[in-house]
């Protein structure tokens, strides 16, 4: 439906956008994600049209976009400032895209139109409102509405949720899926919150400085991130990063923690020798008792609540820090003196000069996606 | 270490012609070496507070004492308070070591002092290596550390941080807490923070005053405020994913208790399963409303009522998995990776201790789960 091909964008001397290549089938979300800078909100606005490439093309529809002015390229789109016109009703809001001379579209079609996209949105009872009447919840659905509302064949969502209030947040990152399927359109999402691109996303690009660093399922970005920067994008409390020297014996290969041994992934042998750094998940990490002889001494420095779980920061002997989170109603730590048992299974391995992960011999398989599961 | 008392205080802004209250008869106090937060979103009172106690603002009415002080006549740099605001900048012309040490200098400590808990601060909230830099040169974030560092370095009777951490890299931000936790815990420190987000909170107070309209809602530790909400906004404010709310009626009949909800979906337990304050709570009503924690929802394949699912989105080490259920959402957590498919019917079981009950025309908390047994 949308593919980007090999797109270069430079302002002066800066490359915002280099060889990006990214495309995404009818009907699926594709998630835009990286920190503010990386150059999402400047390849949105070139799929839009206002902003021209470079190089490399822009396919919609299997049509080349070139010279295509951004009204005739059939595409949606709304902002994190939700842009609305402060002088019109939430209906008239909502209309403005059908008014578009020569569509052919009857005031009796508009009405309709407006009319469910509102029932969808659950604002039909505000439509008489004006913006300044409305909560910010509400500003953010009619300004959805108003992008959907034309039934565009592809929609662009800037940041859509990142100014409204966290419950509102939640119940719109739960709708917002079952209402693109129900519309069928094709979505490119752009988001600096990793559970939103998690959550929404069929595939997630991850960007940096204008590169793609990373397109994939949201499992296999979480699971198989391409490099320690991702893992640490991805993941409360953040992915813990141990400098590590992995090393082969008789029961294979491992890494040592404060003296204990680790078993890693026996697919990881050409890792031995390189210097590495381990990305272990706060939640891979549990409490134990003194009386296990791989468990690792540490002492609890500080415990902080992080919603339903519990996050504890540990201090090993030698000053490293590690975080540690378990669900709220698990047993924690006995007191300041507690023994950490480290499960490697899912245990991930980066070069520490290039922070690019060291891939298994076997990678395990990821598991299925959500398009695959949905099948 | 010392007490702040807030007795009864009131903030009216533009008092003449169109008077606002923006804090209204506001009692809290808070112990030596507490660590408490103020938490609200816009508008509810808790930067007032804040500007209060810190002496920017004047009280309108009611007394805030430091110590069994009065401290409204006393102007700000006399309280003796460490802050962090937001907006409160840096001195530019100053590097950012020159800024954190500035107060620790101004009081006279020695030079080599200063050097070594400048250091010591800055290698905790991770700004070591920008020392020397100017703050016109550092990032957002890197300022707001650089200002969290210049309160806490100080010794004083109160430190009043306003959204410490509202500007820092999500990466850094668990880690930080739980440094800047284990700081203020070893040091003694008696702090205020203000903040909308919940998580920091929850992370870094000891208790956490939950301010709506300039009213205080209610003043818990986390742990109370999870588990026994004093009324529907507190419940539905904290936690997240936010608390399920479905309305129900209650049917105490024999030896069942029956909790009906829409569609013709009932909770049926035993009467055992509550206690007799409950039952006699339960039989005057003819109408309530139900919370359930989403950690709290159970989700299996048999037994319970059923639900259909909607949404089921796995986040890395959580599931969050919306049902159409009894005519209203409900939706659960799961810490595991979860199978379940959109259109899948599941069995949801609300075990008793699971269940808030709240009254409907008042959304004040009538009974919690773990005294409902």
């Amino acid at each position: 439906m949308l593919e980007l091909d090999r797109i270069t964008k430079r302002y002066g001397r800066d490359t915002v956008l280099d060889d990006v290549s990214l495309d995404v089938e009818a009907g699926r979300t594709l998630v835009l994600f990286g920190p503010s800078g990386s150059g999402k909100t400047v390849l949105l606005r070139l799929i839009a049209g206002v902003v021209v490439p470079d190089a490399g093309y822009v396919f919609v529809g299997g049509e080349d976009m070139h010279g295509v002015a951004p009204e005739m390229r059939g595409i949606g789109m709304a902002f994190q400032n939700f842009a609305l016109f402060p002088h019109l009703s939430a209906y008239d809001n909502i209309a403005t895209p059908l008014h578009a001379k020569g569509n052919g579209v009857t005031a009796v079609q508009r009405r309709e139109s407006v009319e469910r996209v509102a029932r969808l949105l659950k604002i039909d009872h505000v439509l008489g409102q004006r913006p300044g009447e409305l909560s910010n919840g509400q500003k953010q659905r009619t300004s959805l509405a108003r992008a959907l509302v034309a039934e565009p064949r592809l929609l662009l969502l800037d940041d859509p949720l990142r100014n409204v209030d966290a419950k509102l947040r939640f119940e719109m990152r739960l709708e917002l899926p079952r209402l693109l399927r129900e519309q069928g359109t094709t979505v490119v999402y752009v988001t600096q919150d990793y559970k939103e691109a998690m959550a929404l996303g069929d595939r997630i690009a991850v960007l940096d400085a204008g590169r793609v660093d990373q397109v994939g399922t949201p499992e296999q970005v979480y699971l198989r991130p391409a490099n320690r920067r991702i893992a640490t994008l991805f993941g409360d409390p953040a992915i813990n990063l141990l400098d590590a020297q992995p090393a082969i014996d008789a029961e294979g290969v491992h890494v040592r923690l404060s003296d204990q041994r680790l078993a890693l992934d026996p697919g990881l042998a050409h890792a031995v020798g390189r210097t590495c750094t381990l990305g272990v998940r706060p939640e891979a990490i549990g409490f134990g008792a003194a009386t296990d002889r791989s468990a690792i001494r540490v002492s609890v420095e500080a415990e902080t609540p992080l919603n339903e779980k519990i996050v504890d920061l540990v201090k090993t002997l030698r000053g490293r820090e590690i975080l540690v989170s378990r669900p709220a109603h698990e047993p924690g730590p006995a007191g300041t003196d507690a023994h950490l048992v480290v499960t490697t299974a899912d245990a991930l391995l980066f070069d520490r000069a290039s922070g690019e992960r060291i891939v298994p011999a076997a990678d395990g398989a990821v598991p299925p996606t959500r398009a695959e599961a949905a099948a | 270490m010392n007490r702040l008392e807030i007795d009864d205080v009131t903030k009216v802004y533009d008092a003449g012609t169109n008077p606002v209250a923006a804090v209204k008869s506001l009692d809290l106090e808070i112990r030596p070496g507490e660590v408490v937060a103020l938490l609200g979103s816009s508008g509810c009172g808790k930067t007032s507070t804040l500007r209060m106690i810190a002496g920017f603002e004047s009280v309108t009415s009611g007394t805030m004492r430091i110590a069994g002080v009065d401290v409204e006549r006393r102007p700000p740099a006399r309280r003796n308070v460490a802050m962090a605001f937001e907006g409160y900048s840096l001195y530019p012309p100053m590097t950012v070591r020159e800024n954190i040490g500035f107060a620790l200098a101004a009081g006279g400590t020695d030079a080599a002092q200063i050097r070594q808990r400048v250091d010591d601060m800055a290698g905790m909230l991770e700004i070591d290596g920008i020392l020397e830099r100017y703050p016109s040169s550092i990032s957002g974030g890197q300022q707001q550390r650089t200002s969290l560092a210049r309160a806490l370095v100080r010794d004083a009777a109160l430190h009043l941080l306003d959204e410490p951490m509202g500007q820092l890299e999500p990466q850094l931000r668990t880690l930080l807490r739980g440094r800047i936790k284990h700081f203020i815990k070893e040091r003694g420190h008696t702090a205020i923070l203000v903040t909308h987000d919940q998580t920091e909170a929850n992370a870094l107070a000891d208790r956490i005053a939950v301010l709506e309209g300039g009213e205080l809602q209610q003043y818990a530790t986390p742990g109370v405020l999870r588990d026994r909400p004093s009324n529907l906004f507190t419940g539905t404010f904290i936690g997240e994913p936010p608390m399920n709310v479905i309305e129900a009626v209650p049917d105490v009949e024999g030896a069942r208790v029956r909790l009906r909800l829409g569609e013709g979906v009932a909770l049926d337990y035993a009467r055992e399963a509550f206690s007799v304050p409950v039952l006699q709570l339960l039989e005057s009503r003819s109408h309530l409303h139900l919370g359930i924690r989403p950690h709290a929802v159970r989700l299996g394949e048999g037994g319970g009522a059923p639900a259909r699912v909607t949404v089921n989105q796995w986040l890395g080490d959580q599931s969050h998995i919306a049902t159409a259920f009894a005519g209203a959402t409900l939706v659960a957590v799961e810490h595991d990776r979860v199978a379940a498919r959109v259109g899948d019917v599941v069995h949801v079981t609300l075990a008793p201790d699971a269940l808030h009950l709240f009254d409907s025309d008042t959304g004040v908390a009538l009974a919690h789960g773990r005294e409902l047994a």
